[in-house]
């Protein structure tokens, strides 16, 4: 498995969580809202953690384009979390309108920031890197840990 | 770095950009209700006068001031592209515009050849231009999306359907005799509807419906070549008219097969999505799509039958296809941008996108809606209805009118009066 596929199937799993998050917050079953916001938003940070510390500096070091697409990435990862600070907020208060309020602006952002990694970052990558670099800094990524 | 100009607001146009073609758009559907009051159900006689009135006043006025909204704010996040100068290039389009289209509703109610020549001039160079703009744009990028490639395919039949358009208003202005103008008047309108209006849509959504409902992706064979085909064909039936009387009968049937496909589709992809909460943009996405087959039948059947109520239940079904898009675009739209922008400037107090519009307000429009349309519909059969059709379409874009206004009220005061969160995280 490759370095995209890797990532994409990431950025799949963690909608899972987060759409059965949504659907429970809807029927007001708070119990099982929190479960499963509690896995999204670790593999999440997780797997952003993954990019920061280890995808973006070796495109980075390979193209030598730091203020470029790994910034903009970076960036959103920052609005994605402060996010998952005020869904946690809802959660805990255990306000449904503002859970799915909340919840709407967050797919659209979060789809959007996968989007452009898969379509660009991740195609890129596996573009650019040579073989052996993309082998290890996906072992690397593997092992980060939130 | 990370300041309130962070990257990635830096890649989204002003939200005035945006809000300013919804605003212009849903004026010119209140325009289009009122013709509709006044004109009754002539507009659904194709040969008169008052159906091209009501055709352009819905398809420039409307659509192409809601395309506009979307390419403006679309071509960043789809495709990466970052206009320069948004708000520039945005009034140097939209003036002109507004302009030309008056100019040319004008040309047709009068006949006068001055109107057309000034319609000509606004409206090309309007248009022309900012076609070209965005189009140097999508060919520069490195990497292509589908639905960037798709997008790009959509703006050249815009480029032939304007050039089309051109020359038959050039012959109404009484510039040239217009020796092919019945052959340039169909391809013009199969440009126009199938080119632009449907691959447009068809190109967003191979993006936005993953984005935003979370679905699996459109498959390869759909969101790979289907706009090119489209195009490829498009362009065949106007070469091919010149010489065949028949050439259209055939393209449009593989163009009714490409637009089942891609209906069909994206019906299964909403039944996969995976937030399992149907909000209107859902059901509006349903209903487009579900009239984009029932216009493709109609066309399909307008080939046995010579039917004028066939023909104008098509009319009522395709621009009920494009509406409902225009809609279901809307509601996440004005939302999400709103929160977005006050967000990342990073105001504490910006408002939550069901705090901008409820999802009830949304629902209730998808009701004037579908009246609105079974209103119509009903009309082709008991004209009197057709006065119920107008009160409601006025009813439906005065709706539409109200959210932009409530919206931009919305974003003023929470930069007037809300507190601000300054990130220093370099
Ligand atoms: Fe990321
Ligand atoms: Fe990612």
């Amino acid at each position: 498995m490759g370095i995209a596929q890797f990532m994409t199937d990431e950025h799949r799993s963690c909608d899972d969580h987060f759409a059965a998050a949504e659907q429970a917050a809807a029927n007001s079953d708070w119990q099982t809202a929190e479960k499963a916001f509690l896995a999204f938003s670790n593999d999440t940070l997780t797997h952003f953690k993954r990019e920061e510390e280890e995808l973006f500096p070796t495109f980075e070091a390979q193209t030598g384009n730091v203020q470029g697409p790994t910034q903009v990435m970076r960036y959103e990862h920052e609005q994605v979390k402060g996010l998952i600070g005020k869904l946690a907020e809802a959660l805990e208060a255990q306000d449904r309108d503002a859970y799915l309020s909340l919840c709407e602006s967050m797919m659209i952002l979060l789809q959007q920031h996968n989007m452009k990694e898969e379509q660009m970052l991740y195609a890129m990558c596996e573009r650019l890197l040579p073989p052996d670099l993309k082998e290890e800094t996906l072992s690397k990524m593997k092992q980060v840990e939130l | 770095m990370f300041n309130q100009n962070g990257l990635s607001l830096d890649q989204a146009p002003p939200i005035s950009v945006v809000f300013r073609f919804f605003l212009s758009g849903s004026l010119f559907g209140l325009l289009a209700g009122t013709f509709i009051c006044l004109f009754g159900t002539d507009i659904f006689n194709p040969d008169t006068t008052q159906a091209l009135i009501i055709t352009h006043t819905l398809t420039l006025g409307v659509m192409l001031s809601f395309m506009f909204a979307a390419l403006f704010q679309m071509l960043p996040v789809i495709a990466g592209i970052k206009l320069t100068a948004p708000t520039q290039k945005a009034n140097l389009v939209q003036y002109p515009f507004i302009l030309g289209v008056l100019s040319l509703l004008f040309a047709f109610h009068s006949g006068k050849p001055a109107f057309f020549m000034g319609a000509s001039l606004l409206l090309g160079s309007a248009i022309l231009g900012i076609a070209f703009v965005m189009l140097k744009n999508l060919i520069a990028l490195p990497n292509h999306s589908n639905s960037s490639r798709g997008m790009s395919v959509a703006l050249t039949s815009l480029v032939v359907l304007t050039l089309l358009a051109l020359y038959m208003t050039g012959t109404l202005a009484g510039l040239w005799q217009g020796n092919y103008y019945t052959q340039i008047k169909t391809a013009h309108y199969s440009f126009g509807l199938f080119g632009w209006i449907a691959l447009l849509i068809i190109s967003i959504s191979f993006q936005v419906i993953e984005m935003f409902y979370v679905t699996p992706p459109y498959p390869a064979f759909i969101s790979k070549s289907l706009p090119q085909r489209v195009f490829g064909l498009l362009l065949i039936g106007t070469v091919g008219s010149f010489f065949f009387e028949k050439t259209w009968m055939v393209i449009d049937l593989f163009i009714i097969i490409f637009m089942l496909c891609y209906a069909l589709m994206t019906l299964r992809r909403l039944s996969q999505r995976k937030r399992p909460i149907a909000d209107a943009t859902v059901w509006l996405w349903r209903l487009g799509m579900g009239l984009l087959v029932l216009s493709m039948a109609a066309t399909l059947d307008t080939r046995f039958y010579d039917v004028a109520s066939l023909k104008a239940l098509n009319y009522i079904f395709f621009a009920g296809f494009a509406l409902s898009i225009v809609l279901a675009m809307f509601y996440k739209i004005v939302p999400f941008l709103t929160w977005f922008h006050l967000n990342s400037q990073g105001y504490f107090t910006a408002p939550m996108m069901h705090e901008v519009i409820h999802p009830k307000t949304a629902m209730k429009h998808l009701y004037i809606h579908i009246a609105t349309l079974l209103a119509f519909t009903v009309s082709v059969f008991i004209p009197a209805v057709i006065y119920l059709a107008a009160t409601l379409t006025l009813l439906s874009f005065g709706w539409m009118l109200w959210q932009i206004v409530h919206a931009w009220k919305l974003y003023v005061h929470t930069q007037k009066t809300g507190e601000k969160f300054e990130m220093n995280i370099a």
